[in-house]
């Protein structure tokens, strides 16, 4: 009795699927041509992806994507899941190629476990572009880069040695971010050093600590690196959540902009009240919104049916004229004519003075 | 007492019907079947486990490792094969046996202390992804990144497919064909349901409960292992951190299925269809433009409201009243 109950459920679930397989290959094919040629901007479904939503750097991201998007009359969905994990981030590309988008931005959480998901996005005529946190550059056309290794190093140095009012004596410096392994942080910081080596040759770098993106492991590396350096002069956090920690550190520990420099990358938000209070002098981030809205562009512009030539330019309204760099600026090796690197065209040092002018 | 669960898979499948219709006609791309075929890919770990937690769950137990054995199963077999050069599918296999072991860990403590299966797997599920996360330490890749390179075959057995059919289909049809046989078709089936519905007198009529309750939880763990394998190769890396979500959808399936939360009755094609049905709604919604974070709202909405149906007897008594109620007025109205 059961046996056949089960087999009757079987069957009767085969024969639903056949059934839809049949009305439906028809559907599939006509809307494949319909892909070709321009497309009307309305026509056009670009989905942003951040690496988890709830975090105020990716939102402001999406703000300004949306501000982007609703000036040119695209559309643009933002779909992150909470936790930024890869079989999220793979399940919410599978299901911006199933429900037929142009093209995606993303921001990954992964440096290659995202590759078969995006061959399958590539593969079904989709545009691929990252932002903020790139992926192997095979799998996608443009990266929207914050600064390539060289500005955002010689940036770091130069917001630290800004402040000394010796660079050139001896300092010992720290370097505080999230992981050892962690792709952008550390290109940064390789070049950063070499910077220092050949401008600042006193400095001494004295520890890397290490805070895994965990703001409460953070702030227990801080404090560590102040109790056991006590005569650190410069820490510098190239990480949006080493960076507060850092500064609460010190601020719990009674230190000051005047005891140790401590300066880095963090959005203004997540910054201002130690501005505000004097436990820190600077610290810089590159406009996200900008980002967010460069990102959606470029997707756009690829999904209309545009090429992007490395050594070209594109027009990008409001924010001007972008250059498309090739993929060894970023220190890749791939290079293609259909794969670059658009680098943002200005950064910020965030002050007492200016912080309040932004919101992000 | 059995005769009932049938009928739930009936509702379930008109439930699946209805999801594939209504979504179809708000985005007729979800009526193209390789979408949906491939939307397998996104929920198979999921509903390979929940086949064998129903097993559990029909015992009187529950099992919430599930999810974190997929991570330790994830990064043993990228260190045996990637760290130490073991032969991948060898490496994979082991990578079994390791869930396996840790279901049976699981699985004596629960039978032979009798502490409670909640409290056990809790503990479980928090040592197996420390475990993982040490592993990971070993292989000299961060936690951040994973480790990567594996060869194309072991990529190709998630991505690929066979005849047009992804292999992630295949793999929960074969799963579900294999719970199903052991659970309906065997003594030891019966023994299970015997297990569950009164421990004691199944141990009077010369069951050995304990060696059937410890059983449930190696073939639990065990599962997870080819959900964690599965998903190294959907992703092409293994690390900690795969299966951390999959705690409440595993439950979700198992629960919305139609096995009883305090064991004795259900069946795994209820929890077969119940994933189907929470992968498509995900899909669903997805495509028809919500944004994955509310997604969660939605499935606690259908469980929630099954749960209602389905296992309230007063409930059901009191919606009936309530219908009857309105007859009666209807029918004095008409008089």
């Amino acid at each position: 009795m059961r046996k056949s109950k089960f087999f009757k459920v079987f069957t009767g679930l085969a024969i639903s699927t056949m059934l839809l397989a049949a009305c439906n290959s028809k559907d599939a094919g006509s809307s494949t041509d319909g892909e070709k040629g321009k497309k009307d901007a309305r026509d056009i479904d670009v989905v942003f992806i951040p690496k988890m939503t709830g975090n105020a750097f990716f939102e402001s991201g999406n703000d300004g994507a949306q501000e982007m998007a609703k000036k040119i009359g695209f559309r643009v969905k933002y779909d992150g899941a909470p936790e930024g994990t890869v079989a999220n981030q793979v399940q919410i590309i599978n299901s911006a190629v199933n429900s037929g988008a142009d093209a995606i931005a993303i921001s990954s959480v992964s440096s290659d476990g995202l590759n078969q998901a995006l061959q399958k996005a590539l593969d079904a005529g989709i545009k691929v572009v990252t932002w903020d946190s790139d992926v192997d550059p095979k799998y996608r056309s443009a990266y929207i880069n914050q600064g390539t290794p060289d500005i955002l190093g010689a940036m770091l140095v130069d917001m630290a040695a800004g402040q000394l009012e010796n660079p050139n004596e001896p300092q010992q410096v720290a370097w505080f971010y999230s992981s050892p392994t962690v792709p952008d942080q550390n290109s940064w910081v390789d070049y950063a050093e070499k910077y220092i080596a050949e401008k600042y040759p006193n400095w001494e770098i004295v520890t890397k600590q290490f805070g895994e993106g965990n703001e409460q492991v953070s702030l227990q590396k801080g404090e560590s690196i102040l109790h056991t350096y006590p005569d650190i002069d410069v820490i510098i956090c190239p990480d949006s959540t080493a960076l507060p920690a850092m500064a609460q550190a010190a601020q719990n520990k009674g230190l000051n902009k005047e005891d140790v420099v401590i300066t880095g990358f963090a959005s203004p938000n997540s910054m201002r009240q130690y501005l505000e209070n004097g436990t820190i002098e600077n610290h810089g981030l590159w406009d996200v919104k900008d980002q967010g809205a460069l990102a959606v562009y470029i997707a756009y512009h690829l999904a209309q049916g545009n090429e992007l030539k490395v050594g070209g330019t594109v027009d990008v309204p409001e924010l001007g004229e972008v250059k498309v760099e090739p993929n060894t600026v970023q220190g890749y090796d791939y290079e293609a004519e259909d794969s670059g690197i658009i680098v943002l065209p200005e950064r910020i040092v965030f002050t007492k003075e200016n912080t309040n002018d932004y919101d992000f | 007492m059995l005769k009932k669960i049938p009928k739930w898979n009936v509702v379930l499948l008109t439930t699946l019907l209805a999801e594939i219709i209504i979504f179809g006609l708000i985005n007729p791309r979800f009526w193209n079947i390789n979408i949906l075929l491939n939307s397998f890919n996104d929920f198979v770990g999921i509903a390979i486990i929940a086949f064998f937690v129903t097993f559990v769950i029909i015992t009187g137990g529950i099992d919430i490792s599930g999810g974190s054995i997929i991570g330790l199963t994830s990064v043993v077999t990228g260190l045996l094969a990637q760290v130490y050069g073991l032969n991948i599918w060898v490496a994979a296999l082991l990578a079994v046996l390791v869930g396996g072991l840790c279901g049976l860990l699981n699985g004596i403590l629960i039978a032979y202390s009798k502490v409670q299966a909640m409290v056990i797997t809790l503990g479980g599920m928090l040592l197996y992804s420390g475990i993982a996360l040490v592993l990971v330490g070993f292989s000299g890749a961060s936690t951040y990144e994973g480790i990567s390179g594996f060869s194309q075959e072991f990529i190709n057995l998630a991505n690929g497919n066979l005849l047009g059919i992804p292999h992630s289909v295949i793999v929960f049809v074969v799963m579900l064909l294999i719970a199903y046989v052991l659970l309906h078709w065997t003594r030891y089936g019966r023994y299970i349901y015997l297990t569950g519905i009164n421990q004691n007198s199944a141990e009077y009529s010369g069951i050995n409960t304990r060696k059937i309750i410890t059983s449930t939880y190696v073939l639990s763990g065990l599962s997870a292992g080819i959900a964690g394998i599965i998903l190294t190769s959907y992703l092409g890396s293994s690390r900690a951190d795969f299966g951390a979500e999959y705690l409440m959808p595993i439950l979700t399936a198992v629960v919305l299925g139609g096995t009883l939360i305090t064991g004795g009755k259900g069946g795994v094609v209820g929890t077969a269809l119940a994933s189907i049905i929470i992968g498509f709604l995900k899909l669903g919604l997805q495509m028809g433009g919500v944004q994955t974070q509310y997604i969660g709202l939605a499935t606690g909405m259908l469980l929630i409201i099954s749960v209602a149906f389905m296992g309230g007897q007063k409930f059901k008594l009191n919606v009936r009243r309530l219908l009857n109620l309105k007859k009666d007025r209807g029918g004095n109205l008409n008089a």
